[in-house]
């Protein structure tokens, strides 16, 4: 009765309210900074007396907006192959191995996800200035790692526990070697958890704020890293503009995402 | 899969398959990482808690007996629990009408719901600072109305960080309920129907406490993730009003001081492990991803 939909009475209208609300609420923000973004007011003002693409102008002059934003896609894409290879190897030592203390290893292998990013980012931090890679990609790359490590496990493992493993052991005794059947076999039917893993690590990355904000050096920050001290120092709109192109890049890898995984169902 | 089974025993060793009884040598590039990158670095700051300016546990005596740090404390558990709170209140119906709409409608909300979730975190909540300052649309839209005649003070202080942060855990809560909610059968509730309940007894006798488990592990989470957040309440709120992360932070950042630092980080650190070892006592692990 309460979870036929036909059958919910007057409780359908309470709860399609409070969904609407609740959708009005989270695209609000989104909504309200693509508009700011191109407004002509410097102070936020909402309507905008007028509509322009001056923040855009100025947002695009600035090189270091740019530098920061090619740093985070290098620093992006090499966590991502690192993360989707370590992580299909720990996924299949996870999966297939039988060794004691596995479970144990898993769990280990997730507390990044879950632990306080504040406490890793402290902790990574100064262990960073002990040993000099405080402010250095490489520090950047293995702190960001860290993160995306957990999505790439959990992605492919939940593809690999879907595949069935004696394919593999065909292609073996047909005469290919373990590595080949890994490889030319279990590597393409999993490809939708490896991508899966791809564009997580790369969001898991592409948005990481807080390591972020104690990896970098004055000459070496990401894209999070300069909004976050813009932020601070003041609400430009500049802001918005920059946020705008963020969240249409988020909708372009969400797009590519459904897509790809609707063209694997059919 | 007889045959495949049989030259299994009888080739498997000879081709490699015999291999994988064990497996443990693909863990070991994450294994190191994990181990020299985030075991040792937590450990060390442990250390330095105990050990910085000296030997003792002075920094977190230091942390229980002064005013200022408890009140952060408060304030940082205050807060996780208004937005748990919230959250919950907010987030069931939802996940409720989740469990329940047509198909394509859910499919709609579940696309805003994951759009919302994975936009930049500075984004939304850089939104969020310009949303409710005192100029801001929601001022003016209440002044407008007439419900106020001064602008509210709504960010630079707790109830900013609030709104922001029950914002950003709403996902949290409503994506897990909606699997919970879906599982339970229908039959239960039509049941309980036939033996003359009304909505609101079937509601608060069978269909809450049957989703309750979910409840409670999306709110543990939400709680959880809300203790140790930092770039929400550091933008959002105001400088009286700190929360524990961002002490932490500033232990580290303006004061330098690795021993206080590190002292707060150990408590939030056992804290939420704390926290997570009650959800799994409680709900079993698959409530965590």
């Amino acid at each position: 009765m309460l979870l036929d939909y036909d059958k919910l009475g007057a409780w359908k209208w309470l709860l399609l309210g409070m969904t609407l609300l609740v959708c009005l609420f989270l695209l609000l923000p989104i909504v309200f900074i693509a508009a700011l973004s191109f407004g002509s007011s410097q102070w936020l003002i909402f309507p905008p007396p007028a509509w322009t693409t001056r923040w855009y102008g100025e947002l695009f002059s600035d090189p270091r907006w740019l530098t920061s934003a090619l740093t985070s896609l290098q620093i992006a894409a090499v966590v991502t192959v690192l993360s989707v290879v370590i992580g299909f190897l720990a996924a299949l030592s996870l999966n297939r191995g039988s060794f004691v203390g596995k479970e144990l290893l898993r769990a280990v292998f997730l507390t990044p996800m879950i632990l306080p990013v504040v406490v890793l980012a402290v902790a990574l931090y100064a262990f960073f200035l002990q040993i000099g890679l405080a402010g250095t990609t490489l520090g950047f790359i293995i702190a960001h790692l860290l993160v995306a490590l957990p999505f790439s496990i959990i992605s492919i493992g939940s593809a690999l526990d879907g595949f069935d493993k004696s394919i593999e052991d065909a292609a073996i005794l047909c005469g290919a070697s373990p590595w080949e059947a890994r490889l030319r076999v279990t590597v393409p039917a999993i490809s939708h958890g490896l991508f899966g893993a791809a564009v997580f690590s790369f969001l898991a990355s592409w948005d990481e704020v807080v390591l972020a904000i104690f990896m970098a050096s004055p000459t070496l920050q990401t894209l999070p890293v300069k909004i976050w001290s813009t932020l601070r120092q003041d609400l430009t709109p500049v802001i918005a503009a920059a946020s705008t192109l963020l969240i249409l890049f988020t909708i372009a890898l969400m797009v590519i995402a459904a897509l790809v995984r609707k063209g694997r169902k059919t | 899969m007889a045959i495949l089974a049989t030259a299994d025993r009888d080739n498997g060793r000879a081709q490699g398959l015999g291999k994988r009884n064990s497996g443990f040598s693909h863990a070991v590039p994450a294994l190191l990482l994990i181990i020299l990158f985030f075991v040792t670095p937590v450990l060390g700051l442990l250390l330095r808690s105990v050990t910085e300016p000296e030997l003792g546990l002075q920094n977190y005596a230091e942390l229980i007996g002064s005013g200022t740090y408890l009140r952060i404390f408060a304030n940082t558990f205050l807060v996780a629990g208004v937005v748990t709170a919230l959250s919950v209140v907010i987030g069931y119906p939802v996940a409720w009408a989740l469990a329940v709409l047509p198909r394509h409608w859910s499919q709609l909300v579940f696309a805003i719901i994951i759009l919302s979730m994975w936009t930049n975190l500075l984004a939304r909540t850089y939104a969020w600072m310009v949303l409710l300052q005192r100029t801001g649309v929601i001022n003016k839209t209440l002044m407008g109305l007439g419900l106020i005649d001064t602008p509210l003070a709504l960010v630079n202080n707790l109830v900013g960080v609030t709104i922001g942060m029950t914002y950003i855990m709403l996902p949290f809560v409503i994506l897990p309920l909606v699997g919970v909610i879906r599982s339970i059968d229908p039959a239960i509730l039509r049941a309980g129907a036939l033996c003359g309940a009304n909505r609101l007894q079937c509601f608060t006798h069978i269909l809450l406490p049957l989703s309750l488990p979910g409840v409670a592990a999306g709110a543990l989470m939400v709680f959880v993730m809300a203790l140790g957040y930092y770039v929400t309440p550091a933008l959002l709120g105001g400088t009286a009003n700190m929360m524990l992360a961002e002490m932490i932070a500033q232990f580290v950042q303006s004061l330098v001081n690795w021993g206080m630092g590190g002292a707060a980080a150990f408590v939030l650190l056992v804290v939420t492990l704390l926290l997570y070892a009650v959800q799994l006592r409680f709900f079993g692990a698959s409530r965590i991803d």
